[in-house]
């Protein structure tokens, strides 16, 4: 099907993207990527009367080190963080998770912030951004701001961004020499939407656990974290008998909701599988 | 697709069932309501916006009204098309029951939703049908000027879509 | 409403001018203002690869790229590789492997398959499989094709041509 008719505007720096926002309101949507919104307007799913095209926004650019953070601009694409030395170096999990991303095609074009700023419950991105206590640097009209991914996401495909502001770069603290993670994704096919996932990360201290965060997507709403679990693996060693006690935290703590894939006790069930898989993984 | 809930409002039934007939009220609950309009006092028609993610897709449609029981209450039929988006079908029962702490609102609702949406959209209809009831009462509680006490047990279920 | 672009690409190594409507796919453009029938519409959502091109030296879905984001872009088609000669070990495999039947999908399949081996060159059978899922054959059940993949993987490997069906 083709899509219905649209204007088109290149924006050339951030400013005027946020003008053209602000003036075209709830009838423009950005263009960055594009695959999920170009899918969307070629079934007419929505019929917007013009795309702000944000591909030349210098300030949405590039993978860099900035003190101890590293900084993801909202235009890199996943194939570019696929083969990013920085973040292999920094924030290795993100290259786990990169190939887990639809397909090859779609990842050369599909952007960090693209996935953020939609935040589809079955992507990969948000709930990594979580387990890594991502910070959200988003730009509007009256200025700049700043919000950690675990206040980002509210609800269905809602995260905390206005309709005229552009979520510009994430900052993600270095990946320390004590941090390990384990990335986990059940889908029916390859590139398929998950039918579960968990980004996991672990820092430890003299083989206890110091700080732990457990995403698991595809199970809600939003990317959620199972935080009784992390709670009370932090300050303990793993070892087997932990394990299964924190799956069984996270299955009682986590309120699952049915999709196309699965229904919620199969859910309840594949996020302990996952979540005892990367326990295993990382226990060291 | 069958989504069940209760919802507890601090305001007194008569209120709630007066609500729930009020256009103008339902106008500023129903999230992306642009028009709606009684046609009869059976009949109610809307135009309504749903944005969900990346979609945008206007829905025209009409709820018909029936078994009312005033202040207790009422079965709907409802169906609205969404133009190429696609299309949805549905009936629900809603039953008001006075507490001491306000009205507990019961409702069931089965529904269908078809064409692109169905297919597309069907992977989360669960999800976005529960966050629509949850957007719907939280404002119309506002509009009554109660308190949406809890918003709680709403169960959904996914059926089989062809 | 008028909202025609005018856009200037370089396309399988000619430079052309266009004025095109923003909503018009990369796909449609090449297919029904240019005539080149190389890239096809299967799905036109991004999920089946029958539309693969390649842009700026990547491989993308042809349904999801409009033609006005290729303005200062490079385009290249199948007919253009081909007259590069860039896919013509894969091109000879995949005829000797019996890769293709109706052909719909062979275009995507090759540029897909042409960046796994400029980026992946060691991968095994399984990559090849995992790398080439975002290509819906409906003929051949896909197992020829990964056959021709691996020939021309193993063929670079050990510095050899691949076996010649034309022009043996």
């Amino acid at each position: 099907m083709k899509a219905a008719a649209f204007d088109y505007v290149k924006a050339k720096s951030l400013i005027e993207a946020i003008a053209l926002l602000s003036e075209h309101g709830e009838d423009a949507r950005l263009i960055a990527g594009g695959q999920t919104l170009l899918a969307t307007l070629n079934l007419r799913l929505s019929e917007p009367s013009i795309l702000i095209d944000i591909t030349a926004v210098s300030e949405l650019k590039g993978i860099f080190v900035q003190g101890n953070m590293l900084r993801i601009g909202a235009l890199v694409t996943h194939t570019e963080i696929e083969s990013s030395d920085l973040i292999a170096q920094h924030a290795p999990l993100l290259k786990e998770a990169a190939p887990h991303i639809a397909h090859r095609a779609i990842r050369n074009l599909g952007t960090w912030g693209g996935s953020l700023a939609y935040g589809d419950p079955a992507a990969e991105w948000p709930a990594c951004s979580l387990a890594l206590d991502a910070i959200m640097v988003i730009q509007g009209p009256s200025g700049a701001r700043k919000v950690s991914a675990k206040d980002f996401f509210i609800d269905l495909y809602t995260t905390t961004l206005q309709v005229d502001e552009i979520l510009v770069a994430s900052e993600i603290p270095l990946a320390s020499s004590n941090q390990v993670h384990s990335f986990q994704e059940l889908a029916r096919r390859h590139g398929d939407y998950a039918a579960v996932g968990l980004a996991a990360m672990i820092r430890t201290d003299k083989g206890k656990v110091q700080t732990c965060r457990l995403a698991f997507f595809s199970v809600a709403a939003i990317p959620t974290m199972a935080s009784k679990a992390q709670a009370f693996i932090e300050g303990k060693s793993i070892d087997t008998a932990l394990i299964q006690r924190a799956v069984n935290l996270a299955r009682e703590e986590i309120e699952t909701l049915a999709d196309i894939t699965n229904s919620q006790e199969t859910k309840t069930h594949l996020l302990g599988v996952l979540l005892e898989r990367a326990l295993t993984k990382m226990m060291p | 697709m069958e989504l069940n809930g209760e919802q507890l409002i601090a305001a007194p039934v008569s209120r709630v069932w007066l609500g729930l007939n009020d256009v103008s009220i339902l106008h500023a609950s129903i999230p992306g309501c642009e028009e709606i309009e009684r046609i009869s006092d059976e009949e109610v028609r809307a135009k309504v916006m749903f944005k969900i993610g990346p979609v945008r897709a206007r829905f025209a449609g009409k709820l018909i009204l029936s078994d009312i029981v005033p202040d207790v209450s009422c079965s709907m039929a409802f169906e609205g098309t969404g133009g190429a988006a696609g299309f949805a079908k549905g009936k629900a029962r809603v039953e008001l029951i006075g507490t001491e702490s306000g009205t507990l609102v019961r409702y069931s609702t089965e529904a269908s939703i078809g064409g692109k949406l169905g297919q597309i959209g069907g992977r989360l209809i669960s999800a976005s049908a529960k966050k629509i009831a949850d957007d719907f009462f939280l404002a119309f509680a506002k509009e009554l000027g109660g308190e949406l006490i809890t918003l709680s047990d709403t169960k959904v279920e996914d059926k089989k879509e062809e | 409403m008028n909202h025609k672009k005018q856009i200037n690409m370089m396309l399988n190594g000619k430079q052309i001018s266009a004025e095109i409507e923003p909503r018009r796919h990369l796909v449609d453009f090449l297919r029904e203002d240019l005539g080149l029938k190389g890239p096809h519409l299967g799905c036109e959502q991004g999920a089946c690869g029958a539309c693969t091109v390649r842009v700026n030296g990547q491989i993308v879905r042809g349904c999801l790229y409009l033609a006005v984001q290729a303005d200062g872009a490079t385009i290249e088609t199948v007919e253009g590789l081909t007259e590069q000669g860039v896919l013509n070990d894969l091109q000879e495999a995949f005829l000797s492997h019996n890769a293709l039947q109706c052909g719909f999908c062979t275009s995507g399949m090759l540029l897909a398959a042409a960046e796994l081996i400029e980026h992946q060159p060691k991968s095994n059978r399984e990559q090849v499989r995992e790398w080439i899922s975002g290509n819906y054959c409906r003929c051949t059940g896909y197992h020829s094709i990964v056959d021709a993949i691996m020939e021309v993987l193993e063929a670079r490997a050990d510095g050899r041509q691949v076996k010649s069906v034309t022009t043996a």
